[in-house]
């Protein structure tokens, strides 16, 4: 039996409504409770600012095509390399850091649950293997599903019952947490080297369209009773214009669930262009976020961009070949077969470029707009916008209209007329950001009751300490104060023991992965399906036997299980 | 006779390939494929043993008659008989010219080694006991 | 007893399709498998147990002793040499690697010798490919460039391209165009519908002036590059701007002819500029079954495929300089722990001469050439025989190999877990 006590704890916990109070934390054996002994170990947290830890909704740090971002860039290797120190094994990369990497510098910042954004269900395995090497943080896995043959042939028929138990198979053979639509459609067309333009447009062959698809998955989502919703990034990402098609999918999203969303819509700032062309593009944030404020079924989140050079890879293979075509980097592509695809390619974000700073300022835009800080989550889509490392600075950004005052006085002089950014007044406190860097992100993913995102009795005791008096500290003046803070915990704790003690890591990991059995009834699982199983034995190129994840890769898997169709 | 080395696998050298010890392994790696006008003029026959020389170093092959084999070309299996005329500098680029290269191919009357043989000539010691 | 759905670890391949007919401890046979699979599966003879090399011979010991005296050598080297790894699976390769950060070795793998060259140029230009199945649904043209899957690859094209029916190209043979592209006429070309023959050395020129042809510049082209007509070269380049989906399979003519990476990035290139007109994607044909993985472990434990050099406490990869061949070239390391692969046969002869210098061990189930040069060798399980792990084939799918029969022998990361182990005082990597 361990104990732990954290004195003096100032503890902003949204979820159980406490704002700025000091008080203490009794934690045993890895969860919180009423009180310790005694013997229990102490901390003093000095009046600091203690919150939950950290959680990020949708970050890559995992798998086939992360490996792939980091094995063709040695240069980025080389820019962000440690030393192998004390408990701490090298690291490399900046922008795309390796495995530990990532653990340890988002343990610094005191994170201890990521959900990967993407997963293809063929190479899941991949992702289990990197999530092991992750030791710092408990794992979920987006599991994508846009160009899913099964489930398009399921929506083409109408079949959502079919389409649930599609998923119910899939996410219990390679133990996914949630579904993901990436471009849902389009990188189908792209295993063809096309991609579709609008939400009512049909996919070659299948015939089906992104609405239907993402329709007939918000249904099957609630009928396995997944615990996140639908996680989406929409069609035409990065494309001048393109916010009508962000508002037209918004429009498809009823609200089905009463404790979270129904649509969770991801990195929205790379979908709220304006104009037509690059020369014309300008913000629609302001529009997005009417429709967001007016949807307690949705939630969103940013997808900052920050000025730097940075890696950018997704599923959506189509996109990433246009922003090749439009940058000349080199550009890696590996397309999943009956699955989905992808797309890897370095970009830079300059403030020379009008197009950058107006992405720079749509993301704040969408925070600032948003009323609720339930509803707009803080995150950059790591690395696609920036990496990781720059959350404090968008932290500090949103906390204060100085600082933005004196970046946008740096930025591409179209850049006010074009976005509203520098007429915003709002300025985020301690809460909202709490809310928007865990509290919400526990919510939306539905961890909440697994003991995520809060510190009441019976969570788990995961803690970031961050050496912020929040009494003695105003956000708005002081930012560099607040970026700071937020860099680099005084004490990081997961699961009870002390991780990170001022930026370094003090003991090795032991992570777990959380995943979801929704259990289907029997005489609709795909195991049964005639036509399920042949495409296995025809047009994958692995058995159906030998494609689900075995047992042995989450040597600390949380089984969530869920009564499906019911 | 100058010919330019070509290296690569063949199923035979993949079979063997854990039994390098074996007479198999031994007849396929220590084989040598050249085209049939070639060997004309070389005045040898299906089976000869030919002497190949480069500056990296010197081997023995038995050289086998294959029309696929351009005039010119010498192909070799992978394998330690090719490595024992490639020299091991890279470019920087941490990859020997296992192909490309230059090389004299003469008919010879020495025999050919055994892989153990070949290692014993490097430093090694053979082991046979299985 | 008849074990299906065995994943075969010979080649890059990773077929996992296998019967295989076990009794005891023996594969009786094996059914679907190629000659190569067959010899892996049923004429696995293993060296029994460790040996030490003696002034006279060969002596029997111990796996302590073995274990001891190989950690032994290990820590009293300045600048050890980890290598291989190629053959074994992902869990054993974990375990290297956190012994070359502990001990600051340079830990390399096989594709040094084969696709490092491949990578190189992957880490200049990307890659633009995708897995099997995509080209195995899709590809109505398949160009085979510098190498020849019928020797090295038996069942490439039965299972991913010429004879295998596809969702879209439901009769393949008839529906899918084959192109060969070599400086000889092997076996692959005989049964190909068009042979490109190409001088050795050619292969640069020959994608410049597919690329030129491909962005209308045809007019620039003398009448014959490397020995190829201009004409036949217009008739390749509208194969495939005119395809409905190609792919592209390279291999070492590519990575080992002069140029090397840059014969890799050119057909890169091409294959970039062929994707603005139709679908296109480009593979390397990997060779060994899983050194595919070693490139993924490696590279998100280190950050770098191959090449890694811990000596400066930090993970240093510059190829040329830390590539096993050419720290063997220099004489520049004191010891050598030889992983799941074969330097003595596949290395350049000065390179492999090195090895016997130094005090090298060999982890390995079956007797090698590198054996010889040794000083110790300690048999392990072979992954997919008798040890199961994770394989990364060609086209980077994950599959788990499977442990079909159990022989007595210790599982390779097991053996390494204890050199490690003893390495670091007595806690686990």
């Amino acid at each position: 039996m361990t104990e732990l006590l954290v004195k003096n704890a100032c503890v902003i916990d949204p979820i159980r409504g406490i704002n700025g109070e000091i008080m203490d934390i009794a934690i045993r054996d890895g969860r919180i409770v009423e009180s310790v002994s005694d013997r229990a170990e102490s901390i003093d947290a000095q009046r600091c600012l203690t919150l939950p830890g950290g959680i990020d909704s949708h970050t890559h740090v995992c798998g086939t095509k992360v490996n792939f971002g980091r094995y063709m860039s040695p240069e980025d290797m080389r820019a962000g390399r440690t030393q192998r120190r004390g408990r701490m094994h090298v690291t490399s990369g900046y922008y795309v850091p390796t495995t530990f990497g990532n653990s340890y510098r988002y343990s610094a910042m005191g994170y201890t649950t990521l959900l990967e954004g993407a997963m293809a269900p063929l190479e899941a395995r991949h992702t289990h293997e990197e999530f092991t090497a992750t030791p710092h943080q408990d794992m979920l896995a987006n599991t994508l599903f846009d160009g899913n043959w099964a489930v398009m042939d399921a929506v083409r028929e109408k079949n959502i019952n079919k389409a649930a138990a599609i998923v119910g198979w899939t996410l219990n053979a390679v133990k996914g947490y949630g579904i993901k639509l990436t471009n849902p459609g389009g990188t189908e067309a792209w295993g063809w080297g096309e991609d579709l333009t609008g939400i009512h447009e049909h996919v070659p062959h299948f015939e089906v369209t992104p609405a239907e698809i993402i329709t007939t998955m918000i249904q099957a989502n609630e009928l396995l009773k997944l615990p996140h919703s639908v996680h989406l990034h929409c069609n035409n990402l990065g494309k001048p214009g393109n916010y009508q098609t962000t508002l037209d999918t918004f429009e498809l999203v009823p609200d089905l669930n009463p404790d979270r969303q129904t649509l969770y819509a991801t990195h929205v700032q790379f979908h709220a262009y304006g104009g037509g062309t690059w020369r014309n593009i300008c913000s629609k944030a302001e529009e997005i976020t009417r429709s967001v404020n007016s949807k307690p079924q949705i939630v969103m989140d940013m997808g900052q961009i920050m000025f730097c050079r940075t890696m950018t890879m997704t599923a959506d293979g189509p996109m990433e070949f246009n922003l090749h075509c439009l940058h000349h980097n080199k550009w890696s592509n590996h397309d999943v077969e009956l699955e989905t695809g992808s797309g890897i390619i370095p970009v830079t974000y300059s403030k020379k470029s009008a197009v950058n700073c107006i992405m720079w300022a749509i993301g704040l835009e969408l925070a600032l707009l948003t009323k609720s800080p339930w509803q707009c989550l803080l995150e950059t889509d790591n690395p696609n916008g920036a990496p990781f490392v720059k959350y404090p600075e968008v932290i500090g950004l949103l906390m204060s209209k100085r600082y933005r005052d004196e970046e946008c006085a740096t930025l591409h002089a179209d850049t006010e007329k074009r976005t509203s950014l520098c007429a915003l007044e709002r300025e985020m406190d301690w809460h909202d950001i709490a809310v928007m860097t865990r509290a919400g992100q526990a919510k939306a993913l539905g961890i909440i009751s697994q003991g995520k995102g809060h510190l009441g009795i019976g969570a788990e005791a995961d803690i970031a300490v961050y050496p912020i008096r929040t009494d003695s500290v105003d956000p708005a003046r002081e930012y560099r104060k607040v970026v700071e803070g937020f860099q680099k915990t005084r004490y990081t704790i997961k699961r009870g023991r002390v991780v990170s003690r001022d930026g370094e890591i003090i003991v090795d990991g032991a992570n777990a992965t959380f995943w979801v059995n929704a259990k289907v009834p029997e005489d609709l699982r795909m195991e049964n399906d005639p036509e399920f199983i042949k495409r296995f034995e025809q047009f994958y190129t692995v058995r159906m036997s030998n494609y689900p994840v075995q047992d042995v890769y989450l040597p600390r898997g949380r089984c969530i299980e869920t009564e499906a169709f019911t | 006779m100058k010919c330019i080395l070509n290296t690569g696998r063949t199923v035979p050298q993949g079979t063997a390939v854990e039994h390098k010890g074996s007479d198999a392994y031994r007849a396929v790696a220590s084989a040598c494929f050249l085209n049939p006008v070639d060997m004309l003029i070389l005045g040898i026959e299906n089976g000869a043993r030919v002497g190949i020389t480069s500056p990296a170093g010197h081997v023995v092959l038995t050289a086998i008659s294959a029309e696929g084999v351009t005039r010119g070309e010498i192909f070799v299996t992978i394998g330690p008989y090719a490595n024992h005329i490639i020299s091991s500098e890279t470019h920087g680029t941490g990859m020997p010219d296992f192909k490309n290269q230059s090389i004299k191919v003469e008919p010879t009357e020495e025999p050919v080694m055994s892989v153990g043989e070949l290692m014993e000539e490097i430093g090694g010691l053979r082991y046979d006991r299985q | 007893m008849i074990v299906s759905d065995v994943v075969c670890p010979f080649c890059g391949c990773l077929c996992d399709d296998l019967e295989l007919d076990v009794e005891g401890d023996r594969i009786m046979h094996v059914q679907n498998g190629c000659s190569l699979a067959e010899s892996t599966f049923m004429h696995d003879t293993r060296l029994p147990a460790p040996i030490r090399r003696t002034t006279t011979g060969w002596e029997n010991i111990s796996y302590d002793e073995a274990i001891k005296e190989t950690a032994d050598i290990l820590k009293d080297a300045d600048r050890p040499l980890l290598y291989g790894w190629s053959s074994t699976h992902g869990e054993a390769q974990s375990v290297g690697v956190h012994i070359a950060e502990l001990i600051g070795a340079v830990i390399d793998n096989t594709s040094t010798v084969c696709h490092g060259p491949s990578i190189l140029a992957i880490q200049e230009v990307g890659h633009p490919g995708c897995t099997l199945g995509q080209v195995k649904n899709r590809a109505d043209v398949i160009i085979y460039w510098g190498c020849n899957p019928i020797e090295a690859h038996p069942r490439h094209m039965s299972r991913y391209t010429t004879f295998a029916t596809g969702f879209f190209v439901p009769d393949a043979q008839r529906e899918r165009m084959v192109i060969v592209v070599d400086t000889r006429r092997n076996d692959t070309a005989n049964i190909a519908d068009e042979f490109v023959h190409m001088e050795p050395g050619g292969d640069y020129a020959v994608l410049s002036a597919l690329r030129a042809i491909v962005r209308g510049k045809e007019s620039i082209l003398p009448k014959k590059v490397a020995g190829i007509s201009k004409e036949q070269l217009i008739r390749i380049a509208g194969i495939c701007t005119n395809a409905k989906f190609g792919a592209i399979f390279f291999g070492l003519g590519l990575t080992m002819s002069r140029g090397k990476y840059k014969n890799v990035r050119n057909a890169i290139e091409l294959t970039d500029e062929l994707n603005r007109h139709t679908k296109f994607v480009i593979s390397p044909m990997r060779g060994h079954g899983n050194v595919y993985g070693s490139n993924e472990v490696f590279t998100w434990m280190t950050g770098y495929p191959f090449a890694v050099d811990f000596a400066r406490g930090i993970a240093f990869y510059n190829p040329g300089e830390t590539t096993a061949v050419d720290i063997l070239r220099r004489e520049e390391c004191d010891a050598a722990l030889i992983v799941a692969s074969d330097p003595g046969a596949n290395f350049p002869r000065d390179a492999a001469a090195h090895l016997a210098k130094i005090p090298t061990v060999v982890i390995d189930p079956h007797v090698n050439a590198t054996t010889a040069l040794s000083h110790i060798h300690i048999p392990c399980t072979a992954a997919g025989i008798d040890a199961a792990g994770t394989a990364y084939r060609m086209d980077g799918v994950p599959i788990r190999l499977k442990k079909v029969i159990e022989r007595g022998y210790p599982d390779d990361a097991e053996i390494l877990k204890k050199i490690y182990d003893r390495l670091n005082g007595g806690t686990g990597p």
